[in-house]
Order: structure tokens, then C-alpha cells, then sequence
């Protein structure tokens, strides 16, 4: 039973706590949308449910089956690829949805690019200076931008550089169906910086930390006493072994940066899964609906499991303490 | 001053400035009111600023995936939008809610039941085709097939698609089921476009030649959801129309990004405003809010068959205790006006100015609820924030109704429950309307069998005299006799009815300044009708 010893058993037992996870959150899901009390087609249609409107949704949505048989159908068709129809769009859910997993990936990529190096960087130069000037005007102002909602921050960049102060760059995304997000490098500064803004602070907060601790160890401490220069020890010695914790916020802020960019989509209006939730939200499509939260649950979970991994493994002592036992 | 008005507007034709021509009429001893000429020299002048071309530019609020185009149906407003770029109607309905002439060179009821229609000559679809009897015939009967479910549907259930005769290239005469003189005004009807024969016959959602009709632009794309392009239809049937080259519109699902792109300049339109941004964008030069006032009325319903309300005096005393002005300026922002228990305050037959106006009495109501037996009564108010106004009207009326002694529990509700199983079926309940003149609104909402008889009208025990006067009113081709019946009708809905109407709504939308051609509108759709499809705006 070597498979559930050292760092293979815990990916492994990691893994299966994923799948039990995922399981868990599609039940819920399905609970919250399909299996709704009352009856899900006539929430749908509203004013319009005549009886034959009624039936005929009934029978698509397979609401006249019990709910275990309609759960199985609904997550086996899920797992071989088949999202199903939208109620809406009357066309594939993947369909639908490629072209805006395309855009919020964009986004998201372009955030993370951003602000995982700037906040490892602002917190080690911050754990550095520790007690200087900029180490404390850093602090506040990561603090009080870490208390303001995505919604807060996205509508002060709109007022600040596209209405109401400064007209220098465009507050809404206004793009053509099927040109790709990179041809709109001025339309995605402020949805960037407001995500960038919102996770920031975090990184750098957590990383100023475990820098501070590092810096008062005994082998940072050797390696002043070796004479080397202080940049030396910060970024060759101090640096790497402080980012296993900074690791698992950026991982954690990754996740929350896929569901910060409803807010963020829809403040700015840019076509992503964020925006396209909040549509099938607003039209009762529960097929897209089930298929984005499970999606965005899904990457939440993928996202801390390869946190958690990374971390073991690039943390000495934590490994050591899996392989000994 | 109509004679010297003329004379302006030749010299504007003639490349005549308002600065030269002030001057002029300053020479000719002319006084001119703020500098303002009369309205022929306005127009003319109007037309000498319009710069052809461009690409404009509008957001609106859509359904989202769900979004679709066709020449006769709609949902969302995006779809109204859409429709409006590339179809004509036989008439349509004017800036001062007059039904005018569009691609019919005739159309009158011959006989109550007997309708003519005759198209204009030399007019062509979007594919070269030209406009026959026969495009005439299909379009009524798609229109007519129930199965379709089309928006019009409902208006036209007098047509009999079996008896539509074509006279010659070019004219149809309907021969009608019954006696129905609404029909004319439901050809009128914006979503009523004519489509040319085999025009997708099976869904709205498309099929065959589904972008084709007579209108201004043709369609280049379309993303449901998202956007739609728009180009100029170079063929367009009326003279020098349309004015742009393009038209781009975008849909926003949210309210604040829509004025967030009008602010900084992304778009040149948008619908609706919500109530709070009106004076952000009002504080801008280059900025217009553009308010339409629509018929349309959110109105509390009292089942008349249902205690308490089949006692007329319980529901006159109701009527009295909503403070229409405190319900206008609250529940509406102040964006309507205030109505008197009467719908359709466009139709020309409208009496509800001629009836005194109902005013906010809870001692006259008291005492007529004390008559009734039913003081400190407490009751169920079910509403949902299905409207804008809905809630707000139900929540003022509760405060309003406690001085008279009665104690409203509002049931704020989703719009599935409100619409749900109970619907048409709520003692005392909130619902919404749009703009329709009187007999079709009736047809709508009171009665027997009517889709949405939220009132239970057909259950008054007097109900059969206004049945009777309804079947009277369609089949009157005389206006002035058939108005006189209508008044007959809001008379009896006005005295023992059981809608408190309270106020009508106005459309909010902006603009830039950049855009011109708009025209102060009484209708039911946003920004001049969408600049009437887009062909009577332009850029300055």
C-alpha cells in the first residue's frame, strides 16, 4: 500500500478529497437550479407558462422523472462533455460558452501576470524596509484596498479615468463577436487593474510576512555574517523560501479572481463567463446557469488542490514530514 | 407669420444661415422670439445641419442569448431595436399617436368586417424583390398562425386567413370573421412588418429569407446577445433616408456600464437611464436626456367577485386611498404623471380627464367602508418587482391606505409566484401594462376570456351591457359614434371597475448631441421610436 505513503499518497488522498468536494457542489447545484421547490419550468416561463408551454418544458428538462434519475442523467451527460441545450440561446451550452471562457481566461491571465509578480515584489521590499516609510505607507494602503469591494474600486477607476474626471480610457468593453480580447489591449487597463487592485494586497501581505520571519532566521543570518551583499540574501536566499505560503495565497487568489470577475465583468461590461452568468441568471437559463457554477467551483477546487500540492512540495519541511511517517 | 415661416424656409434652401436670416427678419421688422424661427425654417434649417454617414451607435437592455430578430416579433427591447432597422409596417403610429400610411397607399375598413389594403408600386425588399399583394397575404396569415406564437397574434384574431382576396397585383381585401374596426391600428402596430412570401415560416428564430424585409438597414451580423450590424439599405424606398451609413447595437445588461459608455463617449444612444444617473448625464453639455411619455401603467387590481371587493363601495373607497401625486413623485421618481383609474390615455376616446379626477380622501373613504361594514379591514397586497413601479405604488398605497382605517400587508414576491399558479387568481394584487389604445387593451384585460383579466371584470354583475357595448364599438366604422361608445365604457369602468390606476409612465433615455432628428414622441417605445427605425436621425 505504497500508494498512500509519502508525497504519492497525498496527491492521491488530495485528488479524491477534490472529487468528493466537486461531487458535493454538483449536488448542491443541481439542488439549487433543477430540483428548485415549486416547479422550475414555471419559474422559467412566468407570466407566460401556458399548460402546454408548461408540459412541453417539463418534458425537456426531464422534470417529470425523479430527482435522483433526473441528477444522474444531468451529471452523467456533464462528464462526457454534454453541458446540454440553452434554454435561452436554443443552441449548445459549449457553444454558447466558448467564446467567453476564452475572454475571462484572457482576463484572468493578464491579471494573475500582473499581480503575482508585483505583489511578491511590493511584499519583499516591504519585509526589507521593514518599519520605513514605504514599508508603512504600503501597509495602509494594501489594508484599505483590501477592505474595498471589487464593484468600489471598478466604479472609482471609471469615474477617475473615463468619465468623470479623465476621458483617457474607455470604461465600458464594447468588442465585436469573435475578435479576440488581445485586439483590445486599451478596453482591458481598467477590468486588469481593478483585479489587479483587488488581489494585490493580499499577496503582498502574506509575503511581507513570511519574508519578515525568514529575514530573522539563523541562515539569512549566516549569510549577512558571510559578508554578502544584503540584495544578494534578500532575492537569492530570503526570497525563494518565502514564497511556499505566497504559493498558496496566489493559487487562492486565482480562484477568487474567477469569481471576482462577475462583479468585474459586469461593472465593465466585458463578455465573459461573469457577464454571461448574470444573463442566464436574469433569463432563467439554468442549463448555463449549472454548467458556469459548476465550472467556476470546479477551477476553485483544481486551483487550492494544486496550491496545497505546490506547497508541499517546495517546502523542505513539510516533505520531509510526509515521507518520514 | 405662416407666409413669412415659408419664405425662411425657401432662404434656408438656398443656403441661408440663422444668423443671416435673423438678421434679415430683423430688416424686415420682423420680431423673432428667442431667436427662434418659425417651425418650416426650423425644419429646413434642421435638414441643412444633417451630416449623411457615420455610424451610430445604441445600447440597450436585451434578454441576452435569448436575444432573436424577425420582422413581427419581439421580447426584450433589443429585439424591438433590431426590428426596427430593417422592416416597414403598412401604417404606423405618429409622433402624436395618429395612425399614418408607411408601405399601404390605402388601407380603411370598406365595412366594419370588410378591410382594403393597397400597397404602394416600385417598393423592394432587401433582396430586390418587389412589394406584392401576395408579401401582403403571407405576412397577415404568419401573423395569424397561432401556433407561431408572434406577438401580434392576440390582435388578430378577427382575421379569417381562408378569406383574404387579392384584387390585383398590388390589392387585398380582408374579409373579416366578425366586425372589427381595431384591426386597422393593429396593422399600425411597430412589430407588424410586412415579409415577403416564405419568410420563415416555422419559427421566429429563423429560417428562409429571415433577415429580409422593405427597411432602412440590412442586416451584416449578428450575435445574439451581444451586437448587431447594421448597414444601409441603398435602395431604401423614401428619398434621401436613411441617413447613416451603419448602425451598431450593443446590448448591456447592466444599467450603470450602458451610461458609463455614453459618459465616456463609446456609444452615441441609450435606453432607459436609471432614475439615479438622470442627473449625472443631465450635468453634460454633449449629453440629452430624452423622455418620452408612454401610455404604460402598473395598476393595483381588485378581484370584483372576491370579498371584500364585491362590494363597489370597499373598491371606491380603495380608489380613494391612494395619493396618486406622493405615488408619481416616490414610487416613479417623479418620471410619469397622474392617472385617474382610466387606461389608454392615448386613444383619442381617453375620458379620463373628463371625469373628475380622484384625489386622496381616507374620511370620505372611511365613511364609505364604515357603509359597507368593513372597517379596520386588513388585507393581502401581492406584487413583485416584475416593473419598475410595482412595488414602490403597493408599499406608498399601504402607508396611504392606514389613514382610512385599512391595514395592507404587502407581499413582495418573485415574478414567477406573482405569475405563478395563482396568478389571475390574487384578491388584491399588482400587475403591469403597456401602451394600447382602449378596445384592444379591453380585449386584453377585461373581458370574458380575456388572456389577463386580473380584475374579474366579466364577473360584475352589470358586465354583460359593457360586453355588449365592446361588440358595438368594433363593429362603429364612424370614430365619432365609436368614441362615444367608449366613453360609455370607461364610464362604467371608472365608477365600479376594479383597477386603481394611478399614474402613467415616461420613458427615460440620452443621447449625444451629436445625433439630431429626435422627435417628442407619445408611444410606447424608447428614443422617438428608435429614431423610427433609425431613418428620420442623423448625425449634426
Amino acid at each position: 500500500m505504497t500508494l498512500w505513503r509519502g508525497i504519492p499518497g497525498f496527491i492521491v488522498r488530495r485528488l479524491l478529497l477534490s472529487v468528493l468536494t466537486l461531487f458535493v457542489v454538483s449536488v448542491i447545484i443541481f439542488a439549487a437550479t433543477q430540483a428548485l421547490p415549486g416547479d422550475a419550468a414555471r419559474s422559467i416561463l412566468g407570466r407566460g407558462a401556458t399548460p402546454e408551454a408548461l408540459e412541453n418544458l417539463r418534458l425537456e428538462l426531464g422534470l417529470n422523472e425523479p430527482a435522483v434519475q433526473q441528477y444522474l442523467y444531468w451529471i452523467g451527460d456533464f462528464l462526457t462533455g454534454d453541458l446540454g441545450i440553452s434554454l435561452a440561446a436554443n443552441i449548445p451550452v459549449t457553444e454558447l460558452l466558448s467564446d467567453r471562457i476564452l475572454y475571462s481566461s484572457f482576463l484572468m491571465l493578464v491579471a494573475a501576470l500582473v499581480s503575482i509578480p508585483l505583489g511578491i515584489v511590493i511584499g519583499a521590499v516591504s519585509a526589507r524596509r521593514r518599519d520605513s516609510a514605504f514599508d508603512h505607507t504600503m501597509s495602509m494602503t494594501t489594508l484599505g484596498l483590501a477592505a474595498l469591494p471589487e464593484f468600489v474600486v471598478g466604479l472609482t477607476l471609471v469615474v477617475l479615468f473615463s468619465t468623470t474626471i479623465f476621458q483617457w480610457l474607455p470604461g465600458v468593453v464594447v468588442t465585436e463577436p469573435g475578435v479576440g480580447p488581445w485586439h483590445y489591449p486599451k478596453e482591458l487597463i481598467l477590468p486588469t487593474a481593478t483585479l489587479v487592485i483587488a488581489v494585490v494586497p493580499y499577496t503582498a501581505r502574506i509575503m511581507r510576512a513570511s519574508m519578515v520571519e525568514i529575514l530573522e532566521s539563523d541562515y539569512v543570518e549566516m549569510a549577512r555574517l558571510k559578508g554578502l551583499p544584503e540584495r544578494l540574501v534578500l532575492w537569492r536566499h530570503a526570497v525563494p523560501n518565502g514564497l511556499a505560503p505566497t504559493f498558496q495565497v496566489a493559487a487562492l487568489n486565482l480562484a477568487y479572481l474567477a469569481g471576482g470577475i462577475v462583479v468585474v465583468e459586469t461593472v465593465f461590461n466585458y463578455p465573459g463567463i461573469g457577464l454571461a452568468l448574470v444573463e442566464a441568471v436574469q433569463s432563467r437559463d439554468m442549463p448555463v446557469v449549472q454548467a458556469l457554477a459548476l465550472l467556476i467551483a470546479g477551477l476553485y477546487v483544481v486551483l487550492n488542490m494544486l496550491a496545497d500540492i505546490a506547497t508541499i512540495l517546495v517546502s523542505p519541511r513539510l516533505r520531509t514530514s510526509l515521507t518520514a511517517r | 407669420m405662416t407666409s413669412v415661416d415659408e419664405a425662411l424656409s425657401r432662404e434656408v434652401e438656398r443656403g441661408m444661415t440663422r444668423e443671416h436670416l435673423l438678421r434679415r427678419a430683423a430688416a424686415l421688422g420682423i420680431v423673432v422670439a428667442g431667436g427662434s424661427l418659425g417651425p418650416l425654417a426650423e425644419a429646413a434649417l434642421a435638414e441643412t445641419q444633417i451630416k449623411r454617414g457615420g455610424t451610430f451607435r445604441l445600447a440597450v437592455s436585451g434578454a441576452g442569448a435569448s436575444d432573436f430578430i424577425d420582422g413581427q416579433h419581439i421580447v426584450a427591447k433589443s429585439d424591438i431595436a433590431r426590428l426596427m432597422t430593417g422592416w416597414d409596417r403598412l401604417a404606423y403610429i405618429d409622433e402624436k399617436f395618429k395612425i399614418q400610411l408607411e408601405l399601404a397607399e390605402e388601407l380603411r375598413a370598406e365595412k366594419a368586417n370588410q378591410i382594403l389594403i393597397r400597397v404602394k408600386s416600385g417598393i423592394e425588399f432587401h433582396n430586390g424583390k418587389t412589394l406584392t399583394a401576395d408579401d401582403v397575404i403571407y405576412s397577415i396569415r404568419r401573423t395569424a398562425t397561432t401556433k407561431l406564437g408572434l406577438f401580434g397574434n392576440g390582435a388578430f384574431q378577427s382575421v379569417d386567413p381562408k378569406r383574404m382576396k387579392k384584387l390585383d397585383s398590388r390589392t387585398v381585401r380582408l374579409f373579416l370573421k366578425r366586425a372589427d374596426v381595431t384591426l386597422i391600428e393593429a396593422f399600425a402596430q411597430y412589430f407588424q412588418g410586412i415579409v415577403p412570401v416564405g419568410y420563415a415560416p416555422k419559427s421566429f428564430r429563423g429560417g428562409p429569407l429571415h433577415t429580409i424585409g422593405t427597411g432602412p438597414f440590412k442586416l451584416k451580423s449578428f450575435t445574439p446577445g451581444r451586437q448587431s450590424v447594421h448597414v444601409k439599405n441603398e435602395n431604401y424606398w423614401r428619398d434621401g433616408q436613411p441617413y447613416f451609413d451603419q448602425v451598431v447595437i450593443t446590448n448591456f445588461p447592466d444599467d450603470s456600464a450602458k451610461v458609463n459608455a455614453l459618459l465616456g463617449g463609446q456609444i452615441d444612444a441609450m435606453t432607459d437611464v436609471p432614475f439615479a444617473q438622470v442627473p449625472v448625464v443631465r450635468r453634460r453639455n454633449n449629453l440629452k436626456i430624452f423622455i418620452s411619455q408612454s401610455g404604460a401603467w402598473t395598476p393595483l387590481c381588485m378581484a370584483v367577485d372576491q370579498a371584500p371587493f364585491t362590494d363597489v363601495r370597499v373598491r371606491r373607497a380603495f380608489r380613494l386611498l391612494a395619493n396618486r401625486p406622493q405615488m408619481v413623485a416616490q414610487g416613479l421618481s417623479g418620471a410619469g404623471r397622474i392617472a385617474n383609474d382610466i387606461y389608454s390615455p392615448f386613444d383619442p376616446a381617453y375620458a379620463g380627464d373628463d371625469f373628475p379626477q380622484r384625489k386622496y380622501d381616507p374620511e370620505q373613504a372611511r365613511s364609505l367602508l364604515k357603509a359597507a361594514n368593513q372597517e379596520n379591514l386588513t388585507i393581502d397586497l401581492i406584487t413583485s418587482p416584475a416593473d419598475t413601479g410595482m412595488v414602490e405604488g403597493a408599499t406608498i398605497f399601504a402607508e396611504n391606505a392606514r389613514a382610512g382605517g385599512v391595514r395592507v400587508n404587502v407581499k413582495n414576491v418573485p415574478g414567477g409566484e406573482l405569475y405563478g399558479p395563482q396568478y389571475l387568481k390574487w384578491t388584491f394584487s399588482a400587475d403591469y401594462w403597456g401602451t394600447r389604445s382602449y378596445l384592444p387593451q379591453a380585449a386584453f384585460g377585461s373581458l370574458a376570456g380575456a388572456a389577463f383579466n386580473e380584475t374579474h371584470w366579466d364577473k360584475y354583475p352589470n358586465y354583460p351591457r359593457f360586453a355588449r357595448l365592446y361588440r358595438q364599438a368594433v363593429a362603429t366604422v364612424d370614430a365619432k359614434k365609436r368614441a362615444q361608445i367608449i366613453r360609455d365604457m370607461q364610464k362604467m369602468e371608472y365608477d365600479d371597475g376594479g383597477h386603481i390606476i394611478w399614474g402613467f409612465k415616461n420613458l427615460t433615455d440620452a443621447h449625444s448631441t451629436k445625433v439630431g432628428g429626435f422627435k417628442v414622441d407619445r408611444g410606447t417605445l424608447n428614443l422617438n421610436k428608435y429614431g423610427n427605425g433609425f431613418r428620420t436621425i442623423y448625425f449634426v
